[in-house]
């Protein structure tokens, strides 16, 4: 069959549904069909699965004339997506494609949620299109003969790649592309992301650079223009709004008029804490909204969030409070509107969600910004300029993430076994491993099969062998369940699943919460009020509760940063208010009589001047530094401050940081002058110091936890499954004491230091803030009691630690609080 | 190296920064948790756990019998972490070299067969009595006797001005009873609140150091 027979297949189908092919659909397909690799930077809905699906069908069609009649078994394209529950909306959207046009293709679904049963069902005979989890293709590298299956597949598409590609899960996706390279013989790799700042990049993470794959690539762009429109919901009484706080409960009452004007209505929280508040409190103000809202996000089982998307769909649902679970892939036509509630902390994630509204050509997309709290209505502001100029930042692929490295071949000796020299080469030729040398890898080599980088006598270490033609290879089946297991974990904190004592699962929450709980206390979740009764074998089995008070789960992960975009616009928009009134937006206006306040006890900075406000409270004595850089940077700039402070006495910090700023609080005064004196914003020995105060913190501390699970160091078990792990039941943290005292120079300790502080360092953000900084007129305003802009920093309270004291002498100044009576 | 003595039913007792206790007028040196073989437990299952970290345990336990020099020396339970593997054999060979009298009150963790520890000159029991003192495991309340203990591996958290925080491992002493932190190396804490009456002795590495409540 010709180029153009093919062309007429799909052609007629679009028009047997009345639509017209896109420009970016057609250039998809016929790079597809020249055998191109690529990158499709789309936004979702614009239909993006056909521009990739169709080629591949139309593959398989030029490649097999007989197409309707006779079918050819096997595996012929993996589609990859970060999110569970994109999965469902992907196969109906390819099954719809092949049953219309008369190709006997069936499209299957392997991802956590796959039973044992389909599994195995699978493995017998793979559909012809799989869509799965960068965790389940990893998995599936895990199982025997792995290479047969994966043999005759000639496309493989990763779908929101912008999504992994700042991820630990992106380094995973790159190295089973190394191998899939190898294995498969004529694979085609696809990417398909939304706007971001590193598109080019983005394609050469996927494709490896200067590989064969990308100099045979194209990168097509969709060009959809959408017209985005952003409403700050402002205050009507400004006096009384708060100068803190993460909620925005306060605004409730304003969003009830858009809710109810509005067709369907989507509310962006950025926890899931935050989304069940909000959803309870919804419907307490106004229970006439009872059964036309709902609430979706990642802890909340399946069947809920299916219905949930179906009921979106229906239009049957007037408004969904929702996380960043919605933002991504499924296409929800009916929503008009969007409200992000507080910041979204950058601008793509702001873009895509406003996206999420007004799907039909030629429609606006609306989304309305509720701040929640004051200062917070700045961010609006600089939100408006920056969907204006369109600037969208940078997803910063990881570099050198041996955990994961360590996790991928132990993958390959737990399935086929695997040979060094085969490897390397192909290791090397991700991105992620690009500057790997053949030391750091015989140092990976040495760790698998000894643990260790010599062989002692009385060791007994397990885990990979070598034969004896230099095969590495898990022979323990121990330690191959183990790992398993373990794949699926590269996501953060241990997960229980909640169950009710009677049977029905609810969904699943983090270890740490539920630890904090002892059985009889009530909590909320998916929206109900539950009664804990006990833990057992990883799961939390509960009562409904008719208790009307309870504790919320607060998520991790609601920690963002602003990206270095959004923080100089924010800057640029704080400035406008010490220069001419004119150019102040409206949001700013309304905090008129917030900046008075900052005024009158401290200053608001220009762009000339970098502020610095000291003050005593109650809790001690306060430095606050403005550097207006986004929380990553704070981090470490608070860090390296508290650092070159503690130099000069022995003092311990409690250091709090937002984006506007950081403090260092402590028990004694710093001498401020001193600290001007001594010059401690240099750029000088930057990176040392960094390092060493990344000693003095315990923020490398919290890094090595992900580090230790992916690596396989500490074994976490798995949700639903009960493991016999007697015995071996250690924290990370223990861990990471051990190697701090006994293996400073293990890969994979270091390697929570180089993390820690990675993404500030790249493309020197860090020294770029602190050459802009020194640039700027030092103002150190001794104030009398805390000022508006430092309310929200010292009232935080994640804080991080730094002390040159002995830890004798700070324990005699503290004390142990007495069990209450 | 600050070591801090008490009263305890008119008997002194030394409490020592690693986390022993020494009755002075008995010589008796008590350990709790010692946790030996946890590392090459976590190895032999593919966690690589540095191995340097195994010869600490061995070098603790020397330091603290030459600072004491007991006659005797008893562990409250839960000295060997797992089924038996190689470090059995260092034990062994550190036991041999050992002249005070051992024995072990088994812990939850001692599974190993005591016809082990008997071939070792290890006298293996649930619980001793002596005096007006108990010895056990798991901490327990028994009437006439003080009950000295380990198990729990207690740890207190500390506040100070300026929103600062720690944890530290601690001894716990209540009004009958006190509990003994852990001896090895690699082993956690759980974190105890304290009541009015009790008394609460941190450790560092060189210093123990009373507790003041709030």
């Amino acid at each position: 069959m010709n180029k153009k027979e093919l062309h007429t297949i799909a052609e007629n189908w679009f028009s047997n549904q009345s639509w017209k092919p896109f420009p970016f659909q057609k250039q998809a397909w016929i790079a597809f069909l020249q055998g191109k690799n690529g990158l499709l930077n789309a936004p979702t809905g614009s239909g993006k699965t056909y521009a990739l699906w169709i080629p591949i069908v139309l593959e398989y069609i030029k490649r097999n004339p007989k197409y309707s009649t006779k079918h050819k078994k096997g595996l012929k394209a993996v589609w990859i997506t970060p999110l569970r529950a994109l999965s469902v909306e992907i196969k109906q959207a390819t099954e719809r494609f092949v049953d219309e046009i008369g190709l006997p293709f069936t499209v299957g679904i392997r991802t956590g949620d796959t039973s044992q049963k389909e599994r195995a069902a699978q493995k017998r005979s793979m559909p012809d299109l799989l869509i799965t989890t960068p965790e389940s293709l990893q998995l599936l590298l895990a199982s025997k003969g792995y290479d047969k299956t994966f043999k005759e597949v000639n496309a493989i598409v990763i779908d929101e790649w912008h999504e992994l590609l700042g991820s630990k899960r992106g380094v995973q996706m790159e190295l089973a592309l190394s191998r899939l390279k190898t294995i498969s013989l004529s694979l085609r790799i696809w990417g398909i992301s939304a706007t971001i700042g590193n598109l080019e990049q983005a394609r050469d993470v996927l494709l490896g650079p200067d590989s064969k794959a990308l100099q045979n690539s194209v990168l097509i762009k969709a060009n959809i223009r959408k017209k985005i429109t952003v409403k700050s919901i402002i205050p009507k009484k400004m006096e009384t709004f708060p100068w803190r706080g993460h909620l925005g409960l306060h605004l409730l009452e304003e969003v009830i008029p858009i809710i109810k004007k509005s067709k369907t209505t989507l509310l962006f929280t950025n926890t899931r804490a935050q989304c069940e508040i909000w959803f309870q409190k919804l419907l307490e103000k106004h229970p006439e909204l009872a059964g036309e809202i709902a609430m979706h996000h990642g802890s909340i089982n399946k069947e809920t969030r299916l219905w949930v998307e179906q009921a979106i769909r229906n239009e049957s649902l007037k408004a969904v409070v929702c996380t960043s679970s919605l933002d991504l892939g499924v296409d929800f036509a009916p929503v008009e509107t969007i409200i992000q509630i507080g910041g979204p902390k950058g601008v793509a994630r702001f873009l895509q969600r406003a996206g999420r509204s007004g799907h039909q050509p030629g429609k606006e997309s609306v989304i309305h910004f509720l701040p929640t709290h004051a200062i917070e209505l700045t961010e609006a502001s600089a939100l408006q300029k920056a969907v204006q100029n369109k600037k969208v930042e940078d997803r910063i692929p990881y570099l050198n993430s041996f955990d994961v490295l360590v996790q991928y071949l132990t993958t390959l000796a737990v399935s086929n076994g695997f040979y060094p020299d085969e490897i390397f080469p192909e290791v090397k030729s991700t991105f992620c491993f690009q500057s790997i040398t053949q030391e750091q890898f015989r140092w990976i080599l040495n760790f698998l099969t000894l643990g260790s980088q010599s062989l002692q006598s009385y060791d007994e270490y397990k885990k990979v062998s070598i034969e004896t033609d230099g095969k590495f290879k898990v022979h323990s089946r121990a330690v191959a369940m183990r790992h398993r297991l373990q794949i699926g974990t590269i996501v953060s904190d241990a997960v229980l699943t909640i169950k009710y004592l009677k049977g029905g699962f609810l969904g699943s929450i983090e270890e740490w919460f539920i630890s904090k709980l002892k059985p009889g206390d009530v909590f909320t979740f998916a929206g109900r009020n539950l009664e804990l009764f006990k833990i057992k074998n990883m799961q939390v089995l509960v009562k409904k509760s008719k208790q009307k008070t309870s504790k919320i789960p607060s998520w991790m992960g609601g920690r963002m940063s602003f990206s270095s975009e959004m923080s100089s616009l924010l800057r640029e928009e704080l400035y406008t208010v010490t220069q001419t009134y004119s150019k102040v937006s409206k949001e700013l206006k309304a905090l008129t009589h917030i900046f008075n306040r900052q005024k009158k006890e401290s200053i608001v900075p220009g762009p000339n001047q970098f502020l610095i406000e000291t003050f005593k409270t109650r809790d001690g004595f306060h430095a606050i530094f403005y550097p207006f850089e986004g929380r990553f940077v704070h981090e470490a700039l608070g860090s390296l401050m508290a650092y070159r402070i503690s130099l000069l006495l022995p003092i311990t910090f409690s250091i709090a940081f937002n984006d506007y700023g950081f403090e260092l609080l402590s028990d004694q005064q710093i001498d401020m002058q001193q600290v001007l004196d001594n010059n401690l914003f240099t750029t000088q020995d930057l990176k040392s110091d960094l390092q060493k105060s990344l000693n003095a913190t315990e923020m490398a501390r919290r890094k090595f936890r992900d580090v230790a699970v992916i690596a396989g160091l500490v074994f976490t078990g798995y949700p639903n499954k009960v493991i016999k792990s007697k015995h071996l039941q250690s924290s990370s943290q223990l861990l990471f004491d051990v190697f701090k005292e006994y293996e400073p120079n293990n890969l994979l300790y270091q390697q929570a230091f180089i993390e820690t502080f990675e993404h500030q360092l790249e493309e020197g953000r860090l020294q770029l803030a602190m050459d802009r900084i020194s640039s700027q007129t030092i103002v150190w305003k001794a104030c009398k009691k805390p000022t508006p802009f430092s309310f929200p920093i010292i009232t935080d309270r994640l804080r991080e630690k730094l002390s040159s004291e002995k830890l004798a002498d700070r324990i005699k100044r503290m004390t142990a609080q007495l069990e209450k009576a | 190296m600050k070591t801090q003595e008490i009263t305890i039913n008119d008997q002194t007792f030394i409490l020592h920064p690693t986390g022993c206790a020494y009755w002075k007028e008995k010589s008796i040196l008590l350990i709790a948790d010692v946790h030996l073989g946890k590392i090459t437990h976590f190895r032999k299952n593919g966690s690589a756990v540095p191995e340097s970290a195994i010869l600490q345990n061995f070098n603790r336990l020397d330091e603290v019998l030459h600072y004491f020099q007991p006659k005797t020396l008893c562990f409250l339970g839960d000295l060997f972490h797992s089924y038996i593997n190689n470090e059995w054999i260092l034990f062994s060979e550190w036991i041999r070299k050992t002249t005070s009298k051992i024995i072990l009150i088994a812990g939850n963790h001692d599974i190993i067969s005591p016809l082990r520890y008997s071939a070792l000159k290890i006298q293996v029991s649930n619980e001793w009595q002596i005096d007006s003192f108990l010895f056990t495991h798991h901490p327990e309340e028994r009437q006439l006797f003080f009950n000295i203990s380990g198990h729990i591996h207690p740890g207190i958290r500390l506040q100070g001005a300026g929103k600062q925080s720690l944890s530290v491992s601690c001894f716990f002493k209540r009004k009958y009873q006190m509990i003994l932190p852990a001896f090895g190396t690699f082993t956690g804490k759980h974190i105890l609140i304290p009541q009015k009456e009790d008394e609460v002795f941190g450790i560092t590495t060189a210093e123990v150091i009373k507790i003041t409540f709030r």
